[in-house]
């Protein structure tokens, strides 16, 4: 396997665009990453387009990637559509790294898109919906309500209040309203997140992922390649895992089975030679914020149940010694769902070439990336990636 | 219950449920459990995930009753789904999670905990398209 390097990024802004269709979405992410490498678009030899619920949302199933880039110049050259929950777009990622590091070519783009904002929102809500297994949707599963009894459970086993659930919507309210990027730009305060309608208790709506149109881009290269080009500081791609959830007998917050996250980031670790001390910055899937918490063990930042005290003591703020989602995360930055995981790219990729302006973390040199989406019938997600970027 | 002329009762999916046809015969869920290893999973599968043997499962019925693992009253509903109204795991004695609906209670006003017991119901989970009535399962408390 070889080397590969992240060249180049670019996002369209994460928001509402009532105006743009996926074509013109991509297009600003595309082109602002090949500007970003400074790489010219007739070099880039593959390519892969991360979209979760275009075909129901447009109607154009099976080839949005060919009808996404096609009017952005490319052709002639093979391209994957790739569908994977949220974590559609670090699947994309990983296809176009694979693809490098074989061998195979040397320049490649990973792409993701979502488009969600219609006139008919119960249109956008039925297709998010059915991203969880059928039997559940079938059957009246709220996805928002899914997470809310992960969380009752952490809170079963682990104690704290919804005030500490809350502090999480507190904290990357106030990373969202420092990034350009970001859909919601307003920090929150405590009483405004609890005060915020309920959705699914413990859950309120700012503690939520927003429903948002976006795109963002990534493009690779293999490292013996790079010199071709005049480019900044490349960031290299160190460890890359994709895993699928389990048919498990037990949950993971009920007993001290491994679960699906921690199964994944090990795999990433493993490919990396680091361990969870080494990552100085992370982008974690918070499609519920309080979410975070779990995750922020699962990755292995902190002890089982000491998530909360790590968010007290500032010790997950930009400032503090493991910064979580600078970028706002998903309920600041919105969730165009085939689009995140590429923008937790970006974000460290930022990070750790010192760009990321107000929300810079000090001396970032490693920095991980995680997704976690759709949801099986026994309550795990059911796609899972982890990416580790190194300066 | 009367049904409406023209009106059809349609499994809200296919395999999940054996509903009651003869007279003392009360309904159930359709599991599956592994010959080799003994778990049981629902719904049903061809290949038991945990030690994965082949030609090895058989179906059975799964317990009427068991108990509540987690609930969330939920306040935005998806579409066909009227909220507030509350969604459960449920444990079987079986070592199965199961999701589903709890219904027999006042959402914003019940006095369910984790660890209420709880039991089958099978009844109209939403309408399709058409008035017809999907059928699947949910579960109500246990009269104490």
């Amino acid at each position: 396997m070889r080397e590969v390097v992240v060249l180049g990024v670019g996002m369209h802004p994460f928001g509402r665009h009532p105006d743009k269709g996926l074509a013109d979405l991509a297009h600003v992410a595309c082109w602002k990453a090949l500007k970003d490498a400074n790489v010219p678009a007739k070099d880039v030899q593959v390519a892969y387009l991360a979209n979760s619920i275009g075909g129901l949302i447009t109607g154009q199933e099976g080839i949005r990637a060919q009808t996404v880039l096609g009017p952005n110049g490319f052709g002639g050259i093979p391209m994957v559509n790739v569908e994977n929950a949220c974590a559609s777009a670090s699947t994309a990622f990983r296809g176009v790294w694979l693809e490098i590091a074989s061998g195979l070519y040397d320049v490649g783009l990973a792409i993701g898109v979502e488009k969600m904002h219609l006139d008919d929102r119960s249109r956008t809500i039925s297709a998010l919906i059915s991203i969880s297994q059928i039997e559940l949707s079938k059957l009246g599963m709220q996805f928002a309500g899914e997470a809310a009894m992960r969380c009752k459970r952490y809170m079963r086993r682990y104690g704290g209040t919804k005030e500490d659930l809350a502090l999480v919507a507190v904290k990357n309210s106030y990373n969202g309203s420092l990034n350009p990027y970001a859909f919601h730009r307003k920090p929150y305060t405590l009483e405004e997140v609890l005060n915020s309608p309920l959705i699914a208790d413990p859950l309120h709506l700012f503690m939520t992922s927003s429903i948002a149109d976006g795109a963002a881009a990534a493009i690779l290269c293999a490292r013996d390649a790079v010199k071709r080009y005049e480019t900044k500081r490349p960031v290299i791609v160190a460890g890359c895992a994709l895993m699928s959830g389990r048919f498990r007998e037990a949950d993971p917050l009920d007993t001290d089975v491994e679960s699906t996250i921690t199964l994944t980031a090990k795999e990433a670790y493993r490919q990396a030679g680091m361990e969870p001390k080494d990552i100085d910055v992370a982008e974690v899937h918070d499609a519920m914020s309080p979410i975070e918490l779990v995750s922020t063990e699962d990755l292995g930042f902190c002890g089982k149940g000491e998530a909360i005290r790590y968010l007290k003591e500032g010790r997950t703020k930009i400032t503090g010694d493991i910064p979580i989602n600078t970028s706002g995360g998903l309920c600041s930055r919105g969730h165009p769902v085939g689009a995140t995981g590429i923008a937790q790219i970006a974000e460290i990729v930022w990070q750790l070439r010192g760009e990321a302006g107000d929300r810079q973390v000090k001396d970032a040199l490693v920095g991980m990336c995680e997704d976690s989406g759709g949801v099986l019938v026994n309550g795990d997600n059911a796609a899972f990636t982890n990416v580790i970027l190194k300066r | 219950m009367a049904e409406e002329i023209g009106k059809k009762r349609i499994p809200v999916l296919p395999g999940l449920i054996h509903e009651a046809v003869g007279p003392g015969e009360r309904p159930y869920l359709i599991g599956g459990k592994c010959k080799t290893c003994g778990k049981i999973c629902f719904p049903k599968a061809y290949v038991c995930s945990v030690c994965m043997t082949a030609d090895s499962m058989e179906e059975v019925p799964l317990s009427t009753r068991g108990f509540i693992d987690t609930f969330t009253v939920i306040h935005v509903a998806p579409l066909g789904f009227k909220a507030p109204y509350v969604q459960a795991f449920i444990n079987l004695p079986e070592g199965v999670r199961i999701f589903s609906l709890i219904t027999g209670c006042d959402p914003l006003h019940n006095d369910l905990e984790d660890g209420s017991e709880v039991e089958l119901v099978i009844e109209k989970i939403r309408e399709d398209e058409k008035g017809n009535d999907l059928i699947g399962y949910k579960f109500r408390p246990v009269e104490k």
